[in-house]
């Protein structure tokens, strides 16, 4: 008893946030073992308390009281360690080769539901997920209502042991596919799930991947959708996001909540979003390809006000391009790096010098810097962070293209990339899929 | 990977494939071999087309389990060689004049100051990445590709009617049948002689339904019509016949008023070389396969690198378009056997098997 709580402690390190407590409870003295940080001592204690008051007055046994307060197990240091780690408190009796795993009150350390921080809604359910992973299942069981979803949980890694929850639908997805992903779970679960890529290569998935395979949602109404088109929702501890399996092509551009309006609305929306990702990719490689490459394609009147806005501009088409393109990529992630704070002052700095000190000083002419809005624009109606990521990556493949080749290699960008999407599957299931239902042996 | 039905992707691709080759030669051929009446020879020439390809998938179907390789090899090995060589000799053939001529032909119209060799070599690349993927990702290609640039010929081939006078048609009737025996005619049969035959090498992976191909067929009648008829409405037959690339021509005369682009023949050109380099990625790709089943240790992407890398010493050799008719010419014998002889064997050993399976049943 005394060696096994040296071996504990031991096993926990030397932490200054660690209780050891005795209290007495029907006669017997005991030891409580976890952590002030993780757990609220005074509220466990008098809980404790109580339950002995009650168990005293309907005099019930030692044997049974131990086994109200708590789950008893037999001594295991890996369990007890597991166990404080996880927020609970060990109770060791004294003379007894039993411990018993209390679930303690625990401090509130997760933030409340609140709306969702990188996806806004419009007329739409606005709760979004958080950290704690079991409010995470109760947000999607509140939204989906239904009896055929199925829970799924694990705990993976071997430093940070994080706990991970499968969900899908039993009615709608396929258990051939369900069945491989818990199979490829199953088989890494000694691997680190602390981050998107880390969980990635723990389902399998090559690290070099220009388009995520997950698709990835703060909100649950787009979680609970997905599983009714028969995909699968990985939850993991600590993240607020839910990732969605397979990702698809068509989710670049439709949103559950499109449903909230009439159709002819949903599908003006949807198209705008095509739209976008069209223009993001091919606005700034048609700029370079009629500038440099291709003039005489466009229209007289067209092609000499291009020439006109060049005019003094001392370099290619390209180089103005790129120049141009990265200063846009450092205003973006400088804003996302910044406090909120400060944020304005960055964008009314980027404004002015986008705007019109490069213009004025004939560093890129004026139609670039439309270009570049208009780019910058349509970029950000794409559905999803890390898919208006992709696209942003996607276009520097038909700008550099394009100063090669011209309108022909702006074609050959676009098959391209076509052909690459085209390549990629999922647990069997095309990216290009429209949906997937009776598609997913192929590929 | 199972099997279930990919009529729809593989009756794309076959249609993709053939648009991609119609617009230049064949209206020159078809116009060049009948004074007037010219829906019959196209009309004929698409039946002719329909009843070859129908007896290749007829003989398809005896063999469920194989694919061409596979139902050829099964025969014997000096017939395996008799077909499989003058096989894969023509699609590399194909594939190298097809590379060439469109090389060619995008010099001429929008890049004429890149040199060929980097054209050549853009071409080759992107066919041989897409051919990489195997079978089903060319075909997921083709529906991407097509999502993109079908709508913009479409709109292409709405607008080049903007010159047509309709008095052109007439008179809808040759009194003679002499386009059969004309020399061009029979060139412009080869436009149909490629693109069938990866019906038998996608085989046992993807069930697809023969009718819906041989609808497919027939649905592109209307495109090869408007190849046609388009430049001879737009000129009349007098002038249409004197061009190098009729329908190319005609595109060329559009004027559009609230288009900022000068020259829609791009559009059209770029539609065409995106679905050409589909029509290049799939010769790769089949001709990858037969060299890939005599070596079967290489890994595919190697086959396919390799091929890529000999097709592209090849067309830099080719020096200029005589030297591409000249190849185009000497292609002729195996294209007549590719088109005409190999159909119809593998519809006869399909019947030789059918027999046998069924003695063996009784």
């Amino acid at each position: 008893m005394e060696a096994f709580l040296q071996e504990l402690k031991r096993s926990l390190g030397s932490n200054d946030d660690l209780f050891e407590m005795q209290y007495v409870f029907l006669g017997q003295v005991v030891t409580l073992l976890g952590y002030t940080t993780l757990t609220d001592i005074s509220m466990t204690v008098s809980s404790l308390q109580q339950q002995e008051h009650n168990a005293r007055g309907s005099r019930v046994g030692e044997e049974a009281f131990w086994h109200t307060i708590g789950s008893v197990h037999p001594l295991s240091v890996r369990l007890a360690v597991s166990a404080v780690l996880d927020g609970q408190v060990v109770l060791l009796i004294e003379g007894r080769t039993a411990m018993i795993v209390v679930d303690a009150v625990q401090r509130e350390l997760t933030r409340a539901i609140e709306a969702p921080s990188n996806e806004s809604v419009l007329q739409g359910p606005i709760g979004s997920f958080n950290e704690d992973l079991d409010t995470n299942l109760g947000l999607l069981r509140k939204q989906a209502c239904t009896d055929s979803m199925r829970v799924l949980n694990y705990s993976a890694g071997v430093a940070q042991r994080k706990r991970l929850s499968l969900i899908y639908d039993a009615r709608h997805a396929d258990a051939d596919m369900v069945g491989k992903m818990i199979a490829q779970i199953e088989a890494n679960l000694d691997r680190e799930i602390a981050t998107t890529q880390t969980l990635s290569r723990m389902l399998g998935f090559t690290k070099w991947q220009a388009i995520s395979k997950f698709n990835t949602t703060e909100l649950p109404q787009e979680a609970v959708s997905a599983m009714t088109k028969g995909k699968v929702v990985i939850l993991v501890d600590r993240l607020p996001i839910a990732y969605v399996l397979p990702n698809l092509l068509w989710d670049m551009f439709a949103l559950e909540n499109d449903r909230n309006y009439t159709v002819p609305i949903m599908i003006i929306i949807r198209t705008i979003r095509v739209i976008g990702v069209l223009l993001t990719l091919l606005a700034p490689a048609f700029y370079v390809a009629l500038v440099a490459v291709n003039p005489e394609v466009l229209r007289i009147e067209m092609a000499l006000s291009v020439a006109v806005s060049r005019e003094g501009v001392p370099y290619p088409a390209i180089v103005e391009m790129l120049l141009m393109l990265v200063i846009l990529e450092l205003i973006i992630e400088a804003s996302a790096r910044l406090p909120k704070s400060i944020g304005p002052t960055l964008t009314m700095v980027g404004g002015i010098i986008i705007g019109q000190a490069v213009v004025t000083a004939r560093l890129v002419s004026n139609m670039l810097i439309i270009i570049l809005a208009a780019t910058t624009i349509a970029n950000s109606t794409v559905v999803g962070f890390q898919n208006s990521l992709s696209i942003r990556m996607f276009k520097y493949v038909t700008v550099i293209l394009a100063a090669m080749f011209g309108v022909l290699g702006i074609m050959a960008g676009m098959v391209l990339l076509c052909s690459y999407l085209a390549s990629l599957h999922t647990f069997g299931v095309s990216y290009i899929n429209l949906s997937f239902k009776g598609e997913i042996k192929h590929g | 990977m199972g099997k279930s039905d990919k009529s729809l992707h593989i009756v794309l691709l076959y249609c993709l494939t053939q648009l991609g080759v119609i617009y230049f030669v064949y209206p020159e051929d078809i116009i060049a071999s009948a004074e007037e009446g010219h829906w019959l020879p196209v009309v004929l020439g698409i039946f002719v087309n329909l009843i070859v390809t129908a007896a290749y998938m007829k003989g398809l179907r005896y063999f469920p389990k194989q694919d061409l390789i596979g139902i050829l090899t099964g025969v014997g090995k000096t017939a395996a060689v008799l077909f499989l060589l003058p096989i894969t000799v023509y699609l590399f053939m194909v594939n190298l004049i097809t590379v060439r001529a469109f090389a060619e032909i995008i010099t001429i119209v929008f890049l004429s100051n890149t040199p060929l060799w980097s054209i050549i070599a853009l071409l080759l690349a992107i066919s041989g990445l897409i051919a990489m993927n195997g079978a089903f990702s060319i075909m997921r290609t083709g529906v991407l590709l097509g999502l993109l640039f079908l709508p913009l010929m479409a709109f292409v081939i709405f607008m080049s009617f903007q010159n047509a006078d309709w008095r052109y048609v007439f008179p809808l009737l040759d009194d003679n049948l002499g386009f059969l025996t004309h020399k061009s005619y029979l060139e412009s049969l080869f436009a149909f002689a490629t693109s069938f035959l990866f019906l038998g090498f996608v085989q046992p992976e993807f069930k697809y339904s023969p009718k819906k191909v041989l609808l497919g067929i027939v649905a592109l009648i209307p495109f090869y019509l408007l190849a046609v008829y388009i430049p001879l409405l737009t000129f009349g037959r007098a002038t249409a016949s004197t061009f190098k690339f009729p329908f190319v021509m005609v595109v060329s005369t559009i004027q559009i008023n609230w288009l900022m682009f000068d020259r829609v023949t791009m559009f059209l050109l770029l539609s065409l070389i995106s679905f050409t380099m589909l029509f290049i990625a799939l010769l790769i790709w089949q001709t990858g396969v037969i060299v890939g089943r005599t070596i079967p240790k290489v890994k595919m992407s190697y086959i396919v690198t390799a091929l890529s890398v000999v097709t592209f010493i090849g067309c830099v050799m080719v020096r200029n378009w005589e030297d591409i008719e000249e190849l185009f010419l000497c292609n002729a014998v195996l294209r007549l056997y590719v088109w005409l002889i190999v159909p119809f064997a593998v519809y006869l050993l399909g019947l030789r098997e059918k027999r046998r399976s069924g003695y063996g049943n009784r």
